[in-house]
């Protein structure tokens, strides 16, 4: 295997929120690697601090929040100390997102013509009519039919899937090297998902984009990812690629969170739902932070702080046990 | 192959359907005839008027309307129907200023202080926290007596008074506004601040805005009348209403027309700006808008 820059590098990222009594540590040393042309699934229950990691990358965080440690490579560039502009002028160019709700992310007063062309009068200073004629060929290549005439419509004249295409031609309007897309499916119906998904496959494909899929849907990061990197309270559990996590999850919160996913092959009275639920950033937990939930804990997990530990084959795990499995199968072979 | 006919989307301008409100709207449609008049008579004062309103004719004073005066004379003698025709461009002259310079100033005041937040906000909105705390009237006083007296005091005295109200009100449409994805998507794509400000907000916040300035523009032609009324507005011998109000009032009971008149001239202008004020709010309000 060649050696590949990282075209996304996150190390160790530690992101505090002000709130009035505390600083409370919403992120804590999350790192993640990601390379060009690569679909990487960031999975997690709401408040595992998903969001929260996607607005760190595209320098979104709100005023209370502040990076308290860590950095964030992008192509070499440091973005955690890149100043205000610089940031913003790599955001749309360079790294796009795309968001949950294809129904309020467009603005109601606007042709959806202006504002896909908007990002290219922005970042490379387009006339009206380039941006027009560039915002028509975009809601072709994203597979809107009738795309010159669709340009003129309003936001409210499409359908749900529409909005999303259109979303997704304005976050591609400039070729990033990176897109995020944070629940991009989540509001949409199923056949209309498997489209969306489709198209954003194809993109990449085309234009050697990188993908962050962020979603809580595992069924859309066995379609989609390759790699696919698991958050639990603000922390990295479990990273590695996607035949990895799905055949033999090496935390036991990855473990839980696949029995969890309702199967056609197996019917069983009750789904398996995972007991508890997710900590807030008040109050995690001492030691490990999934132990109260986690039926395999013991006195050691209460106690002792985990770290992301390597395994064979680029693998990671937040869980002693799988380190002290893979010691054990050292020692035996 | 056969050419199928292409069906498109009925296409119903956002205009049209504004036109088609607008004209089932009772009020807008009374207010705007009265506006209507009210500007037209403004701008074309100097010639519809029989009379120089400057001409002082002492053989005339206090004539009782009909005759050769329409509405009569006042107590130099001079033509009442002709000042009341140059009070109301007078009148609408400080209107329209004072709502320019307060709609410039209060909404883009209005709206830094709503997007950015900050020590941005804090400074403006406590500005705006002290005027309200001010009476009107005692400002605009206060302005007068600093300036001394004339039309571009009453401008600058009204303007102050008047753009701490339209910066709230845009504050607040802004503060709602910026909770909406469509802000957060044009940030995420790399957008300029003053690109979203006026691309993107503007647009959205335009039309409670308008309602209010047309609401408004009663409320600013009565203060006029009232600084005039008590001597601190536009002087003569400019007619204003407000001055000649006060100069009909002392002589109420034996010659009434000219308070009368000039009276009846400031209620339609102020009705009519009102109801208009009223109508486009029902029409571009889509919570109080049924159809």
């Amino acid at each position: 295997m060649s050696v590949r820059e990282p075209l996304l590098k996150v190390d160790g990222l530690t992101v505090e929120f002000a709130t009035l009594r505390h600083r409370l540590k919403v992120l804590e040393d999350v790192s993640l690697t990601m390379y060009p042309g690569e679909i990487v699934g960031l999975v997690g229950e709401s408040g595992s601090g998903k969001s929260v990691t996607a607005m760190s990358v595209m320098g979104l965080l709100p005023d209370i929040a502040r990076v308290a440690g860590g950095s964030i490579r992008f192509d070499d560039t440091e973005l955690t100390s890149l100043p205000r502009r610089a940031m913003r002028e790599m955001r749309g160019r360079d790294m796009a997102m795309i968001f949950q709700e294809p129904m309020t992310s467009l603005n109601p007063v606007h042709t959806v013509s202006f504002q896909i062309g908007e990002v290219l009068v922005e970042h490379f200073g387009a006339s009206p009519a380039q941006a027009h004629a560039k915002a028509v060929e975009l809601m072709a290549a994203v597979g809107i039919p009738d795309a010159a005439r669709r340009a003129l419509d309003y936001p409210h004249q499409l359908s749900g899937g529409m909005r999303q295409r259109v979303m997704i031609a304005m976050a591609m309007a400039c070729q990033p090297k990176l897109l995020l897309a944070d629940e991009p499916t989540t509001a949409l119906d199923v056949t209309i998902q498997a489209q969306i998904l489709d198209l954003m496959r194809s993109l990449r494909d085309q234009f050697n984009m990188a993908i962050l899929m962020i979603t809580h849907d595992l069924g859309v990061i066995a379609q989609m990812a390759e790699r696919v990197v698991v958050m639990y309270a603000g922390q990295v559990v479990e990273e590695g690629t996607a035949a990895q996590i799905f055949d033999s999850p090496a935390h036991p919160y990855t473990r839980l969170l696949i029995r969890s996913i309702p199967s056609a092959r197996h019917k069983s009275e009750r789904l398996d739902a995972i007991p508890g639920s997710t900590p807030s950033a008040h109050a995690f937990p001492q030691g490990c932070r999934f132990h109260p939930r986690c039926p395999e804990a013991v006195d050691r997990c209460r106690t002792e702080t985990q770290s992301l530990h390597a395994l064979p084959e680029g693998r990671s795990s937040r869980c002693w046990r799988s380190l002290e499995a893979l010691q054990e199968s050292v020692a035996a072979s | 192959m056969r050419q199928v006919p292409v069906i498109g989307p009925i296409r119903r301008g956002l205009r049209s359907d504004f036109a088609l409100r607008f004209r089932r709207s009772r009020n807008a449609m009374i207010g705007s005839v009265l506006v209507s008049i009210v500007l037209v008579v403004a701008i074309f004062a100097p010639w519809l008027a029989p009379y120089d309103y400057e001409q002082i004719n002492m053989l005339a004073i206090w004539r009782p309307p009909g005759g050769e005066h329409l509405l009569g004379t006042d107590a130099l003698g001079r033509d009442v129907f002709s000042r009341i025709l140059i009070g109301a461009r007078v009148s609408l002259t400080v209107a329209g200023s004072v709502l320019a310079i307060t709609l410039t100033i209060g909404v883009t005041l209005g709206m830094i202080a709503g997007y950015f937040g900050g020590w941005a906000e804090t400074i403006i909105m406590r500005t705006v926290d002290i005027i309200f705390a001010f009476p009107e009237l005692i400002l605009a006083i206060l302005v007068a007596a600093v300036l001394g007296t004339g039309t571009t005091t009453v401008i600058i005295a009204l303007s102050l008074v008047w753009w701490p109200g339209i910066a709230r009100l845009t504050r607040s449409l802004v503060l709602s506004l910026r909770e909406e994805m469509f802000v957060d998507a044009a940030i995420a794509s790399g957008t300029r601040s003053w690109r979203i400000l006026l691309r993107h907000l503007l647009p959205n916040i335009a039309s409670p805005i308008i309602v209010r300035a047309s609401v408004g523009v009663g409320f600013i032609i009565m203060a006029e009348a009232t600084l005039s009324f008590l001597g601190i507005g536009v002087q003569e011998p400019t007619p204003t209403w407000g001055g000649m109000i006060r100069d009909g009032l002392a002589a109420l009971r034996t010659d009434p027309h000219l308070a009368l008149f000039t009276s009846l001239a400031l209620a339609i202008t102020i009705i009519g700006f009102n109801l208009l004020g009223d109508g486009l709010r029902d029409l571009l309000d889509p919570k109080v808008r049924d159809r």
